[in-house]
């Protein structure tokens, strides 16, 4: 599960990821969940269409399952397994730029340790992104 | 020595001030008479935001000239654009005066009256700015100066309400009309680059360069997007390119020197005018470092913020949090070995967004220390207060200790002024978009029942400065703590404590009101003679930062980071080059401490400014305790590039070796970075930490003064958050050298009781409490496992 906002600069980044992600884990199911303050679903369908998103989108209107779920930004990925245990929670990655010497993947190892049945080394990371809800999104806007 | 234009225009500059200064006052005068017999009520800071659109005209004035000035940016310059252009214009004005609450006929009639008077206090400050821009830039570089500072003003707003696709958007339809306007599209294509699609940002730049008159900048913008996607050879080629028709830009010249790094060196088609030596930061340093941070497990990437490091549940190891430009707070517990989990979700400080500066402090006394968090700097932001629950949470209190404060606030500290033993607030606030007016600088006294009352009127420490360090300090040794203002576009400013919960602002016959950009700031005392001397950081512009890079120093006309010197008189002397501070960086947070245990204060230097094609080292200056501070931040092992925010010093394994905690990252979504974690390979030298618990002075002991004697020598300390971006733990680092024997420690308490412990332990940490003989080991019952590689 990873949340997920159509504005967010930060989820771009991570377009063909997660597009390929049932390919390349056809054992796990993802769903993506929108619950930026402000977002509504026609602006959902609208950036589906122009970045040919193809994994599923929940709208979490109003932002509930984002608050019961302790989530601030997007991107932020949760691993649970068949019995609803909590496996990862965090960023994805810690993607800054291609190439980037530091780059590690965090969501990946956990996926491979739990495939393999291996403990998982690293099971919470710290999220980066967009907010999910912030006053500034409620201001007056400065373009029209 | 200064030439006979520079005098002329210093002294014309004084009078212009004077004149401007009292033509602000008179027409704010006057508008405030003509409010009082309309029947409106008196002005107050506000402290929550302003959902409605601006509240007060002068907001209102503010608030509708930038976004004038806004859609004067953006606007392209053509016939068709003049209908969108009213349009616009009508919108701002909506925007910018709807939220106006005028109640009765009195108050629309002396609407006519008030709007000048509002425009003409607006435009006198904004004149003021002006003078001091052009003193510290001189008045030949405003025309270069102000549209780079204009392109950060006018951009704030739009990144953090997430506009940029509909900006994006905005030149896109405009392109798909006129393709051939290469403006638009090199602003596209520096859009892109600042949300991190490095590669469509390139493109754009690419086509734009076809316009002679734009080649060379979108062609070093293109190297900068190819540098940051990873890509060093097209880099490289790009930015050849664009010196090739701008030879002298040493920003193009610095970014090719980069790529070449990751290639191990220039490729042979570069030529020679496009090559460069970094001379700085090869001074031989007294310690190296290694870069921990994913080791230990401090490794958060984000637009990093602040960092405060404390003891958050009473178990002696240090914790941290680090605050984040664009999502929310990490909190991080010390495991106990000197590595850390992240224990952010459900304490509460998850929930705090888009944070800035954060300052500790115990400020009901009960032994958990409690946190303030401003918000976004630059922008405008609400503060928060968190009441430290003790079990890993946090609770928002600000409603209800009555500390609420919405503005572009920056440092902000605990501060018992009026040393009655329950620690004040202070916050800085500074100036938000380019037309806005300065923001009044809060001070909240301590009701000691949890809750607060403002005085900063009454204490009289208003101020038209906009202010972004704040620093307090007993620098007259009277008890009772003093604070400096550092203005980032302004004077800097002395306030003397009188005492009685009055300020005297001693600014120019202490010598201290000098104009700069002037950062964060700090009191210590750096040649231990017992008087505070004061430490003020420098945002130097690029082109001095990249002298100082490829020369070693900054150019004459730079202004590096200064001590004003104590002269133990209630004056101050200015030193900087005289000290080997000779270095221009466009420093946004640092510190001070003794992180080669050598026994003197060193600097700790974040680095940086919010543009993308602006990257900078954090630096480090150890001082050798003869006169100098030397520049060994390479040589050391710290990296060539960056942003540096929160930079902090912590002896994060209570082993003695102090820690360098920078939390990096942009403005911008596309200028992400990771905290970096700097740990000397080496213990340099024998060292001694010192805790303090007031009892009945305030619970973490701020204002407290220390003097260790060891060697025939004497150290001096303050317990103060430092700079506060980072805030310093309070726990004191003493670096010893080669000594293995403390003759003495001395306390002076801001309650007035002195304290001496004989012959202290070396190498360990100790706490020490208020009226209590004796210390005690802190980690003495539970030893921390040490983290690997400690032993060497």
């Amino acid at each position: 599960m990873v949340f997920w906002s159509e504005t967010c600069s930060h989820c771009i980044r991570y377009d063909v990821y997660l597009n390929s992600f049932s390919d390349s884990h056809p054992e796990i199911s993802l769903v993506a969940v929108a619950s930026r303050q402000g977002e509504n679903l026609g602006q959902i369908r609208a950036t589906v269409a122009a970045r040919n998103l193809r994994f599923p989108i929940f709208h979490d209107s109003g932002g509930s399952v984002a608050r019961q779920w302790f989530t601030q930004q997007t991107p932020r990925a949760f691993l649970i397994d068949m019995e609803r245990r909590l496996l990862y929670r965090g960023a994805i990655d810690n993607f800054k730029y291609p190439q980037d010497p530091e780059y590690g993947a965090y969501l990946e190892p956990a996926i491979e340790a739990y495939l393999a049945g291996r403990p998982i080394e690293r099971k919470e990371t710290a999220s980066f992104g967009c907010a999910v809800e912030s006053v500034y999104y409620i201001l007056p806007k400065a373009l029209a | 020595m200064p030439n006979l234009f520079d005098s002329m225009f210093h002294i014309s500059s004084r009078i212009a001030e004077a004149g401007i200064l009292a033509m602000n006052s008179a027409m704010a005068t006057m508008q405030s008479a003509i409010g009082r017999v309309a029947g409106q009520d008196p002005p107050r800071p506000p402290d929550k935001p302003p959902l409605n659109g601006p509240a007060t005209l002068d907001d209102a004035t503010a608030d509708f000239s930038n976004r004038l000035l806004r859609i004067g940016r953006t606007t392209q310059n053509k016939p068709e654009a003049v209908q969108s252009l009213l349009r616009s214009v009508l919108d701002a004005f909506n925007k910018s005066f709807g939220g106006l609450e005028i109640r009765d006929l009195r108050q629309w009639m002396a609407l006519p009256f008030q709007l000048p008077l509002s425009f003409g206090t607006l435009l006198a400050q904004q004149s003021l700015r002006a003078l001091y821009t052009a003193q510290v830039v001189g008045p030949q570089n405003l025309a270069h100066f102000a549209p780079y500072m204009l392109d950060t003003f006018t951009d704030i707003h739009v990144v953090v309400s997430l506009q940029y696709k509909e900006q994006i958007q905005i030149y896109r339809e405009h392109l798909s009309r006129f393709p051939e306007d290469s403006d638009t599209r090199l602003l596209l294509g520096k859009e892109y680059i600042k949300l991190g699609l490095y590669l469509e940002g390139s493109r754009e730049l690419v086509e734009a360069a076809r316009n002679p008159a734009l080649h060379s900048e979108a062609l070093s913008e293109s190297a900068v997007a190819n540098y940051r996607a990873g890509n060093f050879n097209r880099a490289i080629e790009d930015g050849v390119a664009a010196l090739e028709a701008l030879p002298g830009d040493d920003r193009t010249r610095y970014w090719v020197w980069l790529a070449a790094q990751k290639l191990g060196g220039y490729p042979d088609f570069v030529p020679e005018n496009a090559r460069i030596e970094v001379r700085a930061g090869r001074h031989r340093p007294k310690v190296e470092f290694q870069e921990v941070a994913t080791k230990i497990g401090l490794d958060k990437t984000s637009a990093g913020r602040g960092t405060a490091i404390f003891d958050m549940d009473g178990d002696g190891y240090l914790d941290i949090v680090i605050s984040s430009g664009h999502g929310g707070c990490n909190l991080y517990r010390n495991n106990g070995d000197g590595t850390f989990a992240d224990v952010t979700v459900g304490s509460g400080l998850d929930e705090c967004v888009n944070t800035f500066i954060i300052a500790v402090g115990d400020y009901n006394n009960d032994g958990l220390d409690d946190l303030y968090i401003t918000r976004l700097g630059f922008y405008v932001g609400e503060s928060v207060l968190y009441r430290n629950n003790g079990d890993g949470t946090f609770t928002d209190v600000t409603k209800e200790a009555g500390v609420g404060c919405w503005g572009p606030s920056f440092t902000c500290h605990w501060v018992d002024y009026d040393c009655d033993g329950f620690l004040d607030l202070f916050v800085a606030n500074n100036f938000a978009g380019v037309f806005d007016r300065k923001n009044p600088n809060r001070l909240f006294h301590n009701n000691k029942d949890g809750t607060f009352t403002e005085v900063s009127e009454q204490a009289g420490l208003s101020t038209l400065h906009p202010t972004i360090g704040s620093a307090w300090g007993d620098y007259d040794n009277d008890g009772y703590p003093d604070l400096f203002l550092s203005s980032g576009l302004g004077r800097s400013q002395l306030f003397h404590n009188n005492g009685d919960g009055t300020f005297t602002d001693v600014s120019r016959k202490a010598g201290i009101d000098d104009i700069c950009f002037g950062g964060i700031s700090l009191w210590c005392d750096y040649d231990n003679d017992g008087w505070l001397d004061l430490v003020q950081f420098i945002w130097s512009l690029e082109e001095d930062v990249l002298h100082t890079l490829i020369h070693g120093d900054g150019p004459a006309q730079g202004k590096p980071m200064r001590i004003y010197h104590n002269n133990r008189d209630g004056t101050f002397t200015k030193l900087d080059r005289e000290l080997g501070l000779n270095g221009c960086w466009g420093t946004m947070s640092g510190n001070a401490g003794d992180f080669n245990n050598d026994g003197y204060i060193d600097f700790l230097l974040g680095n940086g400014d919010p543009h993308m094609n602006r990257t900078e080292p954090s630096i480090i200056l150890e001082y050798d305790g003869d006169g100098n501070y030397h520049n060994v931040t390479f040589a050391a092992g710290l990296p060539y590039t960056g942003k540096g925010h929160g930079a902090n010093m912590a002896d994060l394994a209570g082993d003695g070796r102090l820690c360098l905690i920078i939390s990096s990252g942009g403005a911008y979504p596309g200028d992400l970075l990771t905290t970096s974690v700097f740990r000397p390979k080496v213990l340099p030298g024998n060292y001694l930490n010192v805790r303090l618990v007031g009892t009945r002075s305030n619970r973490n002991a701020i204002g407290a003064r220390l003097k260790l004697d060891a060697g025939g020598r004497s150290q001096h300390r303050l317990v103060s958050s430092g700079s506060a971006f980072g805030c310093l733990p309070y726990e004191q680092h003493f670096g010893l050298a080669d000594l293995s024997q403390i003759e003495a420690l001395e306390i002076l308490w801001p309650s007035g009781l002195r304290q001496r412990i004989e012959r202290p332990p070396v190498n360990t940490t100790i706490r020490i409490v208020e009226g209590r003989a004796g210390c005690e080991e802190v980690y003495k019952n539970k030893p921390l496992q040490l983290i690997a590689g400690n032993q060497s």
